[in-house]
């Protein structure tokens, strides 16, 4: 049960979208874009968010653009997981999003959702982060088109009204040896205890976390430690990356700090080993 | 269809066909129009004194008709000790609390006016361990422990401290098995508060109509308590009280305790009598209505060189939490069972119920025996390693056996308590024990066998009773009511095959009563203790003898004959010498018709009851007594693979062997079986209250609260011996919670095993694998 009304708002161009945002702004209706409403409608019911009006972007045509064209994969920010999943595109991606919640939950949840959810883990910017993709935004002041890196700071970086509308990954990306391992506390479908999704690129690792810290997490420092050769051990490198983790390691009931550092070890080793067998 | 027997035989269960299609109806899904909904504010403290309640913006909210708080009608509640405001007054003992009512028009007004209640709290120490509860000049949870009123004799709160009972368990001489002892054991176990987790959360409705009858519709295991507890705390004459259940979507003894009850009746008489629903959030089914105890326990055993026990001494702990409810019989059953199905001389067991600042207690299946099972049966692993004997070996060489005495000095016999060699053979040939019970794989993975055997008993009032009442149809066909709950195991049908097996007709001419409603249908105690087949089984069985005596006396007369030259199959009374004689149920049930339309005998009303037998209260000094009718023995095993790289495991399969004395329904008596397993290894792995250094349970919802998901489960082997009980209705045992008894000691028995630690603490899970094994450093790696 829901305890509150709101009004529902299907637009079906960006522009309406955003100016509709404005208009129910500033009538104090705390607008929300809405993809698939999971985290909205579990949440409402707790009464941990609060709206007077959502705005349901899946009747946008950018919105569900899904394709490969001219180089580039473009998918919409109304994409649901199993559809990515489904296309296959992106194998990484595909990877990622399909142990993202449940296959019924995965019917629902968009790309969009997952990368602008209050819910800490967003697995679905890891593969993003990797292969420095862009993600586009609209507001009333018009589009930009911003790399994920930028616009990605422990959370998606919006602002106020801005809407996002699709991602963008170059193709020599998305054909790249890649990895992605993700652990629980102790089940399958479950939210991360720690998640990885790595590509290797010339030779290099990129390599992003979830369940690492609070947020999702892309280090350049610790790819650097991770790609230095003048060091053999593996274990060696992994240890130092592990200390030079750019946050506070997270530690709740689904996992203490230490465990995951332990994990993250594993891990790391796992993917590492795996490119190297690649090679 | 003719009559052909169905005791043995798979059968259907009636209520299938509503339930796979959706007909079926629980509490909540009965939608009924103008009926008010009511919302519970609940404690955010674990322990605090309630300053101030301020409901005046909350009364302003649209829809609101009435809001209650602790002071609005005090009362206090509780089968053991009458220690629990239905809505606490004056302080919250535990995070969850219900502290205030709202009741509106509709459940989304409920749920605003909630909100905008302030309550404001002076916080107090919190009591939020078995071992802080314990300690010398621990903060009171309850300071007029002294004064509660227990409606049982047997309990008995310590004033001046958090023990809510106290129960001993003393046989034979502890000096003299310390002495004929080659070694001994000593090992503390752990296990922690967690949820029942039915799929249908709690719900009840209440509405006072004006003759004065309360009526009660709720989602409940023990209707009759119901009646019985509101009459007592609210004054109201039982007569008054009529309490309807429907099917209950899954119960595991968590609606065993009265609780949304009280609440629906309260918020119903404050608007006047009306209808008002309340109906638990799953948030609020896991926090604020009652949960499984925890236990803090410590053990020392005694054995000779060979392997024969003789000596056991306990220390349970039992966390009831915040309220006793049935945590001090729950600690009862712990010390009357205490040493698992084993014999062994000379025992010493204290169970101590104790109160904490968590979330209150109430049954769950297994009513206490899978705690001490896991004890029991965890250092019985670590005596065979240190004795260098298999483990089945020293449980063959140990079995309770007739004529050994149980820890009350109860005498055993095969037809009380069944044949645990049987299980425990059958058991090593279903999991090919011979190949070893740790075998490294060529792919450095470790496959591990921990096993362990179970015994459970009902430990029921002594006077527990039951009772059936049987109508007939003019077409000859029989209504069978009855108080048993239909909360999952499809006892309705077990029941009905019985009538039908004593009845000799077929099972489609017996029309089963669904829903239990106080006012019409015979009490039966409560659905509980893996005692409905037993005790209603019993009833329906003298029931289906005073019909068949009725039946073959006016067929006496119609046939002209002596009633003992009848008898009946096929809903027919027949002369025995000449089948070919014979009178049709339907000529007979609703009075006989001569031709020319004379009528004699008249509407026929079969009729049964039971009641336990023989069973006593107990010494208070040394326990000495008879607790149940008998017990049902078993043997588990679980088979797990473990990687010693990641301290991660896999489970592979998971048996059980167990003694019913005779399977009624082969099908649901393997599914009730092995959905105890399910839930055991929810145990085992997974299912664990957290609570904060606050006291605030952390893991309120199914987002973190996990339990074991499909996919996960291993492979489930079930399978029966039948040494047949004397006294119970064609020789079956209770067997309805059994299947969770022992998978947690056999899980942690095949994680020890394969990692050579000791688990004694639960749930095991990779995290608490890697802790135990490298002392939980990340640079220890």
């Amino acid at each position: 049960m829901i305890p509150f009304d709101f009004e529902y708002y299907k637009p079906t161009t960006i522009e309406e979208a955003v100016n509709l945002y404005n208009k129910l702004k500033s009538a104090g209706k705390k607008p929300i874009y809405y993809g698939g409403g999971t985290e909205f409608i579990s949440m409402a019911r707790m009464h941990n968010v609060y709206t007077e009006a959502v705005i349901d972007i899946k009747g946008i045509l950018e919105c569900n653009i899904h394709e490969l064209k001219n180089n580039e994969l473009t998918i919409g920010s109304a994409v649901t997981l199993t559809n990515i999943a489904e296309s296959n595109f992106f194998p990484l991606l595909s990877l990622t999003v399909k142990r993202i919640a449940d296959h019924t939950v995965q019917d629902k949840i968009t790309l969009g959702g997952n990368l602008a959810g209050t819910i800490i883990y967003r697995e679905a910017v890891l593969p993003l982060m990797v292969a420095d993709s862009e993600i586009v935004l609209a507001s009333i002041n018009g589009e930009r088109r911003v790399p994920i890196m930028d616009a990605f700071n422990k959370r998606i970086q919006l602002a106020d009204g801005e809407m996002i509308v699709q991602v963008i990954i170059k193709d020599n990306f998305i054909t790249l040896p890649n990895i992605h391992v993700k652990r629980t506390k102790n089940e399958k479908i479950d939210y991360p205890l720690i998640t990885i999704a790595a590509l290797k690129d010339n030779n290099k690792i990129k390599i992003a976390f979830s369940g690492m810290c609070d947020y999702p997490l892309r280090s350049y420092i610790m790819e650097d430690i991770l790609n230095d050769n003048t060091v053999s051990s593996m274990d060696k490198k992994i240890s130092n990356a592990i200390n030079n983790i750019p946050g506070k390691v997270l530690n709740d009931i689904s996992g203490s700090s230490e465990y995951r550092k332990f994990m993250l070890h594993t891990m790391i080793h796992e993917a590492l080993t795996n490119f190297e067998e690649v090679n | 269809m003719d009559y052909i027997s169905r005791i043995g035989v798979s059968t259907p269960r009636k209520e299938s066909w509503d339930k796979v299609t959706g007909a079926a109806k629980y509490n909540g899904d009965i939608v009924t129009p103008n009926a008010l909904h009511a919302k519970i504010l609940t404690s955010t403290h674990a322990h605090a004194l309630i300053k101030l309640i301020d409901i005046s913006e909350a009364l302003k909210s649209d829809g609101v008709q009435a809001i209650i708080t602790g002071d609005s009608f005090p009362a206090l509640s509780g089968p053991m000790i009458e220690d629990r405001p239905p809505i606490a007054k004056d302080k919250v003992r535990y995070f969850g609390e219900p502290v205030a009512v709202v009741v509106a028009n509709s459940e989304e007004e409920a749920m605003r006016a909630i909100k905008l209640i302030k309550v404001v709290y002076d916080p107090l120490p919190v009591v939020n361990s078995i071992s802080d509860s314990i300690k010398s000049g621990a903060t009171l949870i309850h300071e007029n422990l002294g004064e509660y009123h227990c409606p049982v004799e047997d309990v008995c709160p310590q004033p001046g401290s958090n023990i809510a009972d106290h129960m001993k368990i003393r046989k034979g001489d502890m000096n003299k098995g310390w002495t004929e002892s080659d070694i001994v054991i000593e090992s503390s176990f752990s296990l922690p508060q967690s949820d029942h987790l039915a799929m249908e959360t709690r719900n009840s409705k209440a509405e006072i109509l004006p003759n004065g009858n309360v009526i009660i519709h709720t989602s409940s295991q023990a209707p009759f308590s119901v009646k019985e507890e509101l009459s007592k705390i609210y004054n109201i004459s039982e007569g008054n009280i009529i309490v309807r259940v429907p099917l209950v979507g899954g119960g595991f003894g968590g609606k065993v305790a009265v609780d949304l009850e009280f609440i629906a009746y309260l918020a119903s008489k404050t608007v006047g009598g009306r209808l008002v629903k309340v109906a638990n959030s799953r948030e609020e089914d896991i926090a604020s209505s009652p949960s499984k105890i925890g236990v803090e326990a410590k053990l020392k055993i005694g054995a000779t060189k060979d392997g024969i026990i003789k000596a056991l001494e306990c220390t349970y702990y039992v966390g009831c939490g915040a309220y006793a409810d049935t945590g001090p019989r729950m600690a009862k059953a712990i010390a009357v069972n205490c040493t698992g199905p084993y014999n062994i001389e000379n025992v010493q067991c204290d169970a101590i119920t104790i109160y904490t600042n968590h979330t209150f207690v109430t049954s769950y299946r297994g009513f206490g025996h899978t705690a001490f099972t896991f004890c029991i049966e965890r250092i019985l692993d670590q005596l065979a390693a240190s004795l260098g004997i298999d483990p089945i070996e020293l449980r063959m060489k140990n079995a309770i056996a007739p004529g050994n005495l149980s820890p009350t000095q109860d005498k055993l016999t095969l037809s009380n308590t069944g044949n645990l060699v049987k299980c425990i053979l059958r058991l090593k040939e279903i999991m090919n024990w011979q190949e070893g019970s740790r075998i490294i794989t060529d792919n450095g993975m470790i496959r591990a066998k921990g096993m362990s055997c179970f015994w459970k008993t009902s430990t029921s009032p002594t006077n527990a009773s039951s009772g059936v009442i049987l109508t007939l149809n003019t077409d000859g066909s029989i209504n069978l009511n009855f108080g048993g709950v239909e909360i999952g195991p499809g006892m309705k049908t077990t029941i009905a095959q019985i009538l039908a097996e004593k009845m000799k007709m077929d099972i489609d001419k017996i029309h089963v009563v669904m829903d239990v409603d106080t006012q019409t249908t015979p009490k039966h105690w409560k659905t509980v203790a893996s005692m409905t087949t037993f005790m209603v089984g019993n009833a329906v069985i003298q029931a289906a003898e005073d019909l068949i005596q009725q039946l073959k006396n006016l067929g006496s007369i119609v046939l002209k004959c002596p009633p003992d030259d009848l008898d009946i199959k096929d809903q027919k009374v027949y002369l025995r010498d000449n089948p070919e004689i014979y009178a049709p149920f339907k000529d007979l049930v609703h009075g006989y018709q001569y031709p020319g339309g004379s009528s004699i005998g008249g509407q026929m009303i079969g009729r049964g009851s039971y009641i336990m037998k023989h069973l006593t209260s107990l010494d208070k000094e040394t326990g000495k007594g008879k607790v149940g009718v008998s017990w049902t023995v078993g043997a588990q095993a679980v088979e797990i693979e473990y990687d010693p790289r990641k301290y991660t495991y896999r489970l592979l399969n998971a048996a059980t062997v167990i003694d019913v004395g005779k399977v009624i329904n082969p099908k649901t008596a393997s599914g009730i079986i092995m959905g105890g397993m399910s839930m055991g290894i929810g145990l085992a792995t997974h299912e664990e209250f957290l609570y904060n250094d606050s006291g605030i349970l952390e893991n309120t919802s199914l987002r973190t609260y996990k339990l074991i998901h499909f996919g996960e489960q291993p492979k489930y082997i079930v399978d029966f011996i039948e040494t047949p009980q004397i006294d119970a209705p064609f020789g079956a045992r209770g067997m309805g919670e059994h299947g969770i008894l022992g998978i947690p000691a056999a899980f942690a028995n095949a994680i020890s095993l394969a990692t050579g630690f000791n688990f004694n603490k639960l749930p095991i899970s990779p995290e608490l694998i890697w802790k135990t094994m490298t002392g939980g450093r990340y640079d220890t790696f």
